[in-house]
């Protein structure tokens, strides 16, 4: 259990964001632990920040940052929660800094295009508003009706419809931080709130994007204003074996159709999962083995145009059309198939409640293949050894901004039985997931598209995955956060102050 | 009040309320089924949590604390206050895709609702009660019905069919209005205008002997006994009276005897329950019912939460909107609306009434924002409270449904 | 939903339609309840709810294509064109 802050620390909290902005109760703590990845629930404690603190401007948010410099206390950031790589999972307590409340639509600057809001805000939420104004924010996570926009820059989020209007990093056009020590500054491309492409200085507005809350609190944000699509587009289509299906998907990666804003390429284990609910896929005849799903957005003579292409495309393919129905049906239900407890199966089939875990590496085109078969016999391990794993299947999506060809959002997802883990388990799955990390690297792709490499069995390849970059990372992190305050442990971050 | 002494309840060894082992076997796999995926796609349509932001208060957070209270690291006195923040709208258990894409295919759905109810009625058996709702619930108790007209105007039993007065209606028969609390005291024009409806659409019906609560905001509120006490004396007027059909105006009333009042009695195969709304609609597609005075006004419709979220009631309010003449509709689709609600569910309003006129605040700006729109329509006795206060405030008229269409066919309302 | 009895909510029986799934009503499914007798056991759903979370999904699902754009273009409206394109 977490020591218990000083009453006086306490006191001076409350003094910054008010009484009603500081919690100490257990509930509050207990209930800021978490995100949706798997969690060693018997470990919860371990987790907890010793206070929570709601603030409602940067200034209360810099205030919160210096009393912590001061006193030498861990601050983590937390939006949503809901990212899946422990991003706002605190590690050494400390005081949890929950950016919820500071979720309003400060200003849509009609003229140039953007609109600037609070971190605390949720894309879904956001684009009722934007609707009445005939715009659109593009960024389309599956966690699109719950994850926050302060969160999706801290995680460097990914969109599923990233190939036709970007992902995070591209749609935010700059953002207001508070640094580790507290200072607020601005960063985007050069100077301007608005300005889309600069050439002057560092390109500061990476840094402080992806960093999973380890440089900085986001504390307002200026995003792109897409014009709201007229049109929309989706079309799936049936292989009996897995490369063809893989070369329809490069083909249509390749197409340069502009409204196309993703492909995707389900395989055989994924379409088997789906079988086991998906009022879509339990009648598909037996011969179905993967699937290729393209979707397209924009106004509806060009999307009308660019979807014949992509047809033409596909009618030269193996696949087959497989209709409007789960065509359009199963694309609009993109956020809400991904995470089902119920799917979980024990070895004799049995219904288990189980946690989905997904790896989510960038894998080049070329390369999925081999890592797929790779992936499968990791799971396949792991699951022959506990009874507590299921292989969910897998499925490669386009990852390029603006772009569709190129390398791929890879995921494996995982059914975890968590009412089951033991230290034993629990070690096996770290080495499965490491495992799964170096496939990834060794085929030349990343640990991550979208998710972040902070957990245990990732974290660990970070170094070998970025080498000379991972030291400039440490003597970054050292220059910006002298006291290590800003969500201490993550990333072997703390490596950076052993070697001092 | 079912209070139980110290030594009845589990206890940690600090003295502190842990939870009972029927308690987890009951509801252990429904709050993993939450904690275990963890989507968090309810924390946006939740109304109290767009008001107050603390995820102590999301649905999630209902079902982890199950988990965390299980493994001993919270108690019941931790999260007692936690979990009066929910009106009990529905929309998070609906929109969890462990309801909304698996619960039929699974038969297990998400259940949030219950969860509360019964984390609410294990505080009230430890003794840990809201001093609000024990009041509410004590009042509510002796006179029969709920102190909607505050603490001190009895709403008793002997009173409830006060609104009726002049409108000659019988006693018991083979249907009756069910009209008890906020609708027989607080507006009583909901009662009036349907019961002038149903007359108009030529439906026998009498008046309860003496119509008690349904009790639903007693299992709302964890005042279980005194729910029950409620349902079963209100099932015994019915079969005193003859009655096998009980028309309900108040979508509270409904939802309270469909989900609760079966498991308390083998024979309730023998009555049949219906929405009012649902009486008037067939009434009017079937022109039994016609509505001839023009209502030259522009409004929009509240979806109430127990219609809409939790019986999937939204066509037929729709239906006869359309049918009232010279009225303008400006409709907000019912899905939009999974993230609306007055604020006024579960008694929220007598224990946190700040955060019911913010949610209620909010509903009414939402309709201001509607263009030409200055009336609110709604369907439920319970939300037109709050948002009658809060269009005041901001010169949005509230109706009831079932006053406008007795205004549109003719009746004094 | 015209009025609410009991007797009227109890599910009709399954027939097989997969390994593992079942189905009880036109256009869905179920899983087969012996899946569901070892780890997690299934609920008593009435008739109504049944049908409302199978309705909500679909309008749901609808309303989420119009949260993101206006209209649908069908593919095979093109490709019945291209198909006359020859």
């Amino acid at each position: 259990m977490a020591i218990a802050l000083e009453g006086s620390v306490v006191d001076e909290l409350i003094a910054i964001c008010g009484p009603e902005g500081v919690f100490t109760g257990r509930s509050a703590l207990f209930n800021r632990a978490r995100v949706p990845a798997p969690f060693p629930a018997h470990r919860w404690e371990d987790h907890i920040p010793q206070a929570v603190v709601l603030p409602t401007s940067a200034e209360q948010v810099s205030e919160v940052v210096k009393l912590a410099n001061r006193h030498g206390i861990p601050v983590v950031p937390r939006a949503g929660g809901t990212g899946l790589t422990d991003g706002a999972v605190p590690l050494n307590h400390g005081i949890l800094v929950d950016v919820k409340l500071m979720n309003r639509i400060i200003e849509i600057d009609h003229g140039n295009r953007t609109v600037t809001v609070g971190p605390g805000i949720n894309m879904l939420k956001l684009n009722e508003e934007l609707r009445r104004h005939g715009y659109f924010y593009p960024d389309d996570p599956a966690s699109y009706p719950c994850s926050l926009v302060g969160g999706r820059i801290g995680t460097s989020g990914w969109s599923l419809i990233g190939a036709r209007y970007g992902h995070t990093r591209d749609l935010v056009v700059s953002f207001e931080i508070v640094l580790p020590t507290g200072e607020i500054i601005r960063v985007g491309d050069g100077g301007g709130r608005s300005t889309r492409k600069s050439s002057s200085g560092f390109q500061l507005k990476h840094l402080f994007i992806g960093h999973q809350g380890t440089l900085g609190i986001v504390t307002e944000a200026t995003l792109e204003l897409a014009p709201r699509p007229e049109a929309e587009f989706s079309a799936f289509f049936s292989f009996s074996d897995y490369m063809g299906a893989h070369r329809l998907t490069g083909d249509l990666s390749r197409s340069g159709v502009a409204t196309l804003g993703g492909v995707v390429l389900f395989d055989e284990m994924k379409i088997a999962y789906l079988r086991r609910d998906d009022e879509a896929y339990i009648p598909q005849d037996e011969s179905v083995r993967a699937v290729v799903a393209c979707a397209s957005y924009g106004n509806a003579d060009e999307v009308r145009a660019g979807a014949k292409r992509l047809l033409r495309i596909a009618r030269a393919s193996d696949g087959s059309y497989m209709g409007d129905e789960i065509s359009q049906g199963d694309w609009w239900s993109r956020h809400d198939r991904y995470a089902t407890p119920q799917h979980g199966r024990t070895r004799d089939g049995q219904v288990a409640l189980m946690s989905w875990h997904c790896e989510d590496a960038a894998i080049p085109y070329t390369e999925l293949p081999a890592v797929r078969e790779k992936w499968h016999a990791i799971a396949s391990d792991l699951i022959q050894r506990f009874d507590m794993f299921d292989d969910w299947g897998m499925f490669a999506y386009t990852n390029g901004a603006h772009k569709a060809w190129g390398d791929y959002l890879t995921e494996i997802d995982i059914g975890i039985w968590e009412s089951r883990w033991t230290d034993e388990s629990w070690a096996a799955w770290v080495d499965a997931k490491r495992e799964i990390g170096r496939v990834a690297l060794e085929h030349g792709g990343s640990l991550t598209a979208c998710h972040g490499s902070c957990r245990a069995g990732e974290v660990d390849l970070v170094p070998v995955e970025l080498g000379g970059g991972f030291e400039v990372m440490k003597k970054i992190k050292r220059a910006l956060d002298p006291n290590n305050i800003m969500n201490r442990g993550k990333y072997l971050l703390d490596q950076a102050y052993e070697e001092e | 009040m079912s209070d139980t002494t110290a030594s009845e309840r589990e206890t940690d060894g600090n003295g502190r309320s842990t939870l009972p082992a029927e308690f987890l076997e009951r509801w252990r796999d429904v709050a993993y089924n939450c904690f275990s995926s963890g989507h968090k796609f309810c924390r946006e349509v939740c109304p109290v949590m767009q008001v107050t932001r603390d995820e102590r208060h999301t649905p999630t957070a209902f079902q982890a604390n199950v988990v965390a209270m299980e493994k001993g690291h919270l108690t019941l006195e931790d999260v007692a206050d936690d979990y009066v923040h929910c009106t009990m709208c529905g929309a998070c258990e609906l929109r969890c895709p462990n309801t909304l894409f698996t619960g039929d295919f699974y038969r297990f759905r998400q259940r949030t609702i219950d969860v509360v109810k019964a984390m609410r009625a294990l505080a009230v058996q430890n003794g840990i009660h809201q001093r609000n709702w024990k009041r509410w619930a004590e009042l509510t108790d002796r006179w029969g019905n709920e102190p909607v007209l505050g603490w001190t105007r009895e709403t008793s039993g002997a009173r409830v069919r006060a609104w009726a007065a002049g409108l000659d209606l019988p006693t018991g028969g083979e249907t009756v209005l069910f009209a008890d609390c906020e609708a027989a005291f607080k507006r009583p024009s909901v009662p009036r205008s349907v019961a002038q409806l149903l007359r108009a659409c030529g439906i026998e019906f009498g008046l309860m002997e003496q119509q008690w609560c349904c009790g639903g905001p007693m299992w709302e509120t964890g005042y279980v006994d005194i729910a029950h006490r409620m349902a079963e004396h209100n099932m015994l007027d019915w079969r005193r009276t003859g009655t096998r059909r009980i028309i309900c105006p108040d979508p509270h009333d409904y939802i309270t005897i469909v989900e609760h009042y079966p498991e308390l009695d083998d024979g309730f195969d023998e009555f049949e329950i219906v929405l009012a709304l649902d009486v008037i609609a067939e009434a009017l597609r079937d022109g039994r019912l016609k509505l001839t005075v023009p209502i030259e006004r522009t409004v929009t419709y509240h979806d109430p939460c127990r219609l809409n979220k939790r019986l999937g009631v939204w066509q037929a309010p729709r239906e006869i909107l359309r049918a009232v003449p010279g009225l303008t509709f400006v409709d907000v689709d019912h899905v939009t609306q999974w993230s609306y609600c007055s604020g006024a569910g579960s008694n929220l309003w007598v224990e946190k009434p700040e955060i019911t006129a913010q949610i209620s605040s909010r509903r009414i700006a939402k309709a201001r924002e509607l263009p030409g729109v200055d009336g609110l329509v709604s369907a439920c006795p319970w939300s037109e409270r709050p948002l009658s206060e809060q269009g005041a405030a901001q010169g949005m008229e509230v109706f009831d449904i079932f006053e406008l269409v007795a205004e549109a066919a003719g009746f004094e309302v | 939903m015209l009025g609410f009895r009991l007797s009227a909510q109890t599910p009709p029986p399954a027939r097989p339609v997969t390994d593992g799934v079942v189905s009880r009503f036109e256009h869905t499914y179920e899983v087969d309840p012996a899946l569901m007798t070892e780890h997690v056991r299934q609920q008593q759903i009435p008739n109504w709810d049944f049908r409302r979370i199978v309705d909500s999904r679909w309008e749901h699902l609808h309303w989420m294509r119009d949260h993101f754009a206006d209209q649908v273009i069908a593919a095979s409206e093109l490709l019945a064109e291209l198909e006359a394109e020859g």
